[in-house]
């Protein structure tokens, strides 16, 4: 231990929900995919690899939930985003003439360095595979990849623990084929937590989540530190840290965070609506029809309407970012200062977020992020990154506490995903969890077409199981794909399901889906037998 | 355009999807019930009966039984039990609710509990006929821990600085605005979709399809949920009675008959009783027609 008063545990949670569509040569979901790739996690290699370069160490935690690393290793998306990014870096070359010249000429300059940039890293330094380059990192001790559920089920509402059990034991496996190694630590999708999940962690060598402040505040006995040091859940000794509200709300807060500076750049107002039609044609989608294309000329400027914008200056904006990022680490420091006096240890707070606020939302989160690292590194020595793994390490010794069920969500629980907008999916999701252990029990050494059928039917139950469907129902956006998504997944699960008892499988309509739900290739469906589950609570008692 | 587009599809599929005309199935043939947790306050209880199920149940007890029987929801808290037989219970609470509905939110009556939901009928003379029985959920406790560790121990006003800097005061707040810059993210692919075909849009519509032959029935119940919260040292009463403040709030659920008036007077005083502050509450169900 150094001199530092404490530690800042920075975890970005990246995630997107797995959508493909083989079927289709133009979809327009799959650009949610493209845009997160361009804006969030290429731009966070950026920032490791020139850190690294420049010889700043950092600490940073990152979910890479399973989905997300399938759609960064799957062929057609790959190709489909390479693609997307080699129209960028062409338009926004042709943009460089256009802007010669007139206030747009260093906004457009910018677009050019970053997209190349982000295109020579993409194909030179990681081959076409994003996944290369966060495991370097973490190889390096800066990055600690977390896991996720293994589509972001949803876990307190899973009434089987055959379910529960499977999408952590899937969610491994994939992280071990990708990473070489077993996960550390894993993010609950939507922070989640329903108490004796842990034994499912544990079974896997998981060591730690993460939890919402209230699930560790709520904590039976009382926990002596606060939300300011972890607690072990008891019999299994996994390690559950709280998020910290109060660099959260910096952040989100939408009347104080920091995304809301009028010199930052305007979302809401692109090219793909500003340019002449025939222009910009060429990089719409096939339809033709106008939409957000990434690239944006203006500033927030203030409560203005949107033709009232200024142009966006990159140079004044990212002194900005530096600017926030100078406060939040004084905000960091006051915090843990005052907490020191407190408590009886060096007090850890973390910061959680999602990922794809840094880049996508908040287009100067990575420069933001890319300071702090920095400021931390060079500008003071009071407090000091970290990640949950090393402070394990330097901290073996916790209170056991049980933490209370909790989410992120709105209030706290699971209202945001379940209320009379979406609570009719669970009819679906807990029939087809039982006749998938069904299955599983009845066929424990099924091979040839069998065993491809029973193993589709895994992938079918895990993707309708994603709790961003439920979401998306209920914020009321992507509401018809997210139904649409749910309903697909349960039509073809209780077809498949028909046809396995019926002893009359389609090998046509099991490669068919093999194709367009083709996450997890390496799945085995015995996870949802009953005696796997069994094995784990007898363990744990 | 193509009927079997997503909204998200923008062009004719490669291959056609010979399962996007059918629906999902409305229920699946079983009789049997799910009991999921919301929050520490309500539960979420959903259920499928089939026709086998009642014809069962009427040859074993007799149509007049039934149609003189009430239909409920009873909730047995079973915290603690390794086992729940049916009747060792720590205490249970009945529900009027309509089979029909096929779920039903569930106000707990304590946070922090664990519960079994059965739905049955409660005859004329007062016995119970079980239809479905449901799986356990625990409920969170919603508040902190009166458990102290002995081992962990912390002076009381330090605890209390850390739980107010650990937010405990905006504990599930915030999450609102997080989640509208997340919806709104989507939203943009949303509003310049290519629009879905109508097919899809009216799809939820008619999960539980109606004959249209059938004649028309309606059946409704109410309960009504007082709720509100009064200063610590309050004493409230609603009704003449006393109730239990817990962290200064309170929340009552009281059935409300066809045909009834309901006077709920919620009076509120200090210890001494000289000052009081009064809230009158009356609800009034018609009969039906």
């Amino acid at each position: 231990m150094g001199q530092e008063k404490g530690y800042l545990a920075l975890v970005l949670h990246a995630h997107l929900p797995f959508i493909k569509h083989p079927e289709y040569p133009d979809f327009l979901e799959e650009d949610w995919f493209y845009e997160a790739m361009v804006e969030t996690y290429i731009p966070l290699l950026n920032v490791f690899e020139n850190l690294t370069e420049e010889g700043t160490d950092f600490r940073l935690t990152m979910t890479l939930t399973p989905p997300l690393c399938n759609m960064m290793e799957d062929p057609l998306l790959i190709e489909r985003f390479r693609q997307y990014l080699n129209r960028r870096v062409e338009l926004s070359q042709k943009e460089l003439n256009r802007t010669q010249g007139t206030e747009f000429e260093g906004v457009a300059r910018m677009y050019f360095n970053k997209f190349r940039r982000y295109q020579d890293l993409f194909e030179s330094r990681y081959h076409g595979h994003v996944l290369e380059g966060f495991k370097k990192f973490q190889d390096m001790g800066k990055l600690e990849i977390i896991t996720c559920c293994a589509t972001h089920g949803y876990l307190p509402l899973m009434v089987h623990k055959e379910s529960v059990n499977a999408q952590i034991k899937i969610a491994a496996h994939d992280y071990r084929s990708r990473f070489g190694k077993s996960p550390r630590g894993i993010w609950l999708a939507e922070c989640a937590y329903n108490p004796g999940d842990d034994k499912f962690l544990r079974a896997e060598g998981i060591r730690f989540f993460f939890t919402e402040a209230h699930g560790i505040l709520h904590g039976t006995p009382r926990p002596k530190y606060g939300i300011y040091a972890p607690v072990y859940c008891p019999q299994t000794g996994v390690a559950a840290f709280a998020r910290d509200m109060e660099s959260a709300q910096q952040v989100w807060s939408a009347e104080t965070g920091y995304p809301g500076d009028p010199r930052y750049r305007e979302f809401y107002r692109d090219l793909g609506y500003d340019l002449d039609y025939d222009y910009i044609k060429p990089y719409l989608h096939s339809d033709g029809v106008r939409r957000n294309i990434g690239m944006k000329y203006h500033k927030i400027t203030g409560k203005v309407a949107l033709n009232q914008k200024q142009a966006y200056d990159p140079y004044a904006a990212r002194e900005v970012a530096a600017q926030h990022a100078g406060n939040f680490m004084f905000n960091r420091q006051k915090q843990i200062e005052y907490l020191s006096t407190i408590i009886d240890r060096k007090p850890l707070v973390v910061s959680m977020y999602d990922a794809e606020l840094y880049g996508h939302w908040w287009y100067e989160g990575i420069d933001f992020l890319e300071y702090l690292f920095k400021k931390i590194y060079y500008d003071q020595d009071e407090i000091k990154l970290i990640t949950p793994s090393e402070y394990l390490e330097m901290y073996p010794q916790n209170q056991v506490v049980q933490p209370s069920m909790s989410s992120w969500g709105d209030k706290g629980y699971h209202d945001v995903w379940l209320n009379s907008g979406n609570d009719w999916i669970y009819r679906h999701l807990i029939k087809a969890s039982e006749r998938m252990m069904e299955l599983a029990n009845k066929f424990p050494n099924a091979e040839g077409l069998l065993r491809r059928a029973l193993n589709q039917l895994a992938r079918e139950l895990v993707l309708m199981q994603s709790s961003d469907w439920a979401f998306l129902m209920t914020t009321g956006t992507a509401k018809e794909y997210s139904t649409k998504r749910t309903k697909d997944h349960i039509k073809r699960f209780n077809e498949l399901y028909e046809q396995v008892q019926g002893n009359r499988i389609q090998e046509g309509y099991v490669y068919e889906l093999e194709q367009k739900d083709s996450i997890f290739q390496q799945i085995d469906y015995n996870v949802y037998a009953s005696g796997a589950k069994e094995a784990v609570l007898q363990k744990y008692q | 355009m193509d009927t079997n587009l997503s909204s998200g599809a923008l062009v004719t599929p490669l291959r056609k999807d010979d399962q996007a005309e059918m629906d999902i199935p409305a229920g699946y043939g079983k009789t049997e019930s799910f009991l999921l947790p919301k929050d520490p306050a309500w539960l979420f209880l959903f259920w499928e009966i089939t026709v086998e199920t009642f014809d069962c149940i009427r040859s074993q007890y007799g149509e007049d039984t039934l149609r003189s029987a009430r239909t409920v929801i009873r909730l047995h808290d079973v915290t603690d039990l390794p086992l729940f037989d049916g009747t060792n219970d720590v205490c249970h609470y009945d529900l009027p609710v309509i089979f029909e509905a096929r779920s039903w939110y569930i106000n707990a009556p304590q946070s922090g509990r664990s519960y079994i939901a059965d739905l049955g009928y409660i005859t004329a003379d007062g016995r119970f006929i079980l239809v479905s029985r449901s799986n356990m959920t625990a409920l969170p406790p919603g508040r902190i821990s009166d458990v102290i560790d002995d081992k962990w121990m912390i002076v009381e006003g330090d605890f209390q600085k850390l739980l107010r800097l650990s937010g405990a005061d905006y504990i599930g707040m915030g999450a609102s605005e997080r989640m509208q810059v997340l919806g709104q993210r989507w939203k943009l692919t949303e509003l310049t979709s290519s629009g879905a075909p109508s097919s899809w849009s009216s799809f939820a519509l008619h999960l539980d399809k109606v004959e249209e032959e059938e004649d028309i029935w309606l059946k409704a119940d109410c309960e009504i949920i007082i709720y509100g919260s009064a200063s610590k040292n309050a004493i409230v009463s609603i009704n003449g009675k006393d109730i239990e403040l817990k962290e200064g709030k309170f929340s009552i659920r009281q059935h409300l008959p066809a045909g009834s008036v309901v006077d709920l007077p919620i009076h509120a005083r200090n210890a001494k009783g000289d000052k009081t502050r009064h809230i009158n509450i009356k609800a009034l169900r018609e009969q039906g027609k």
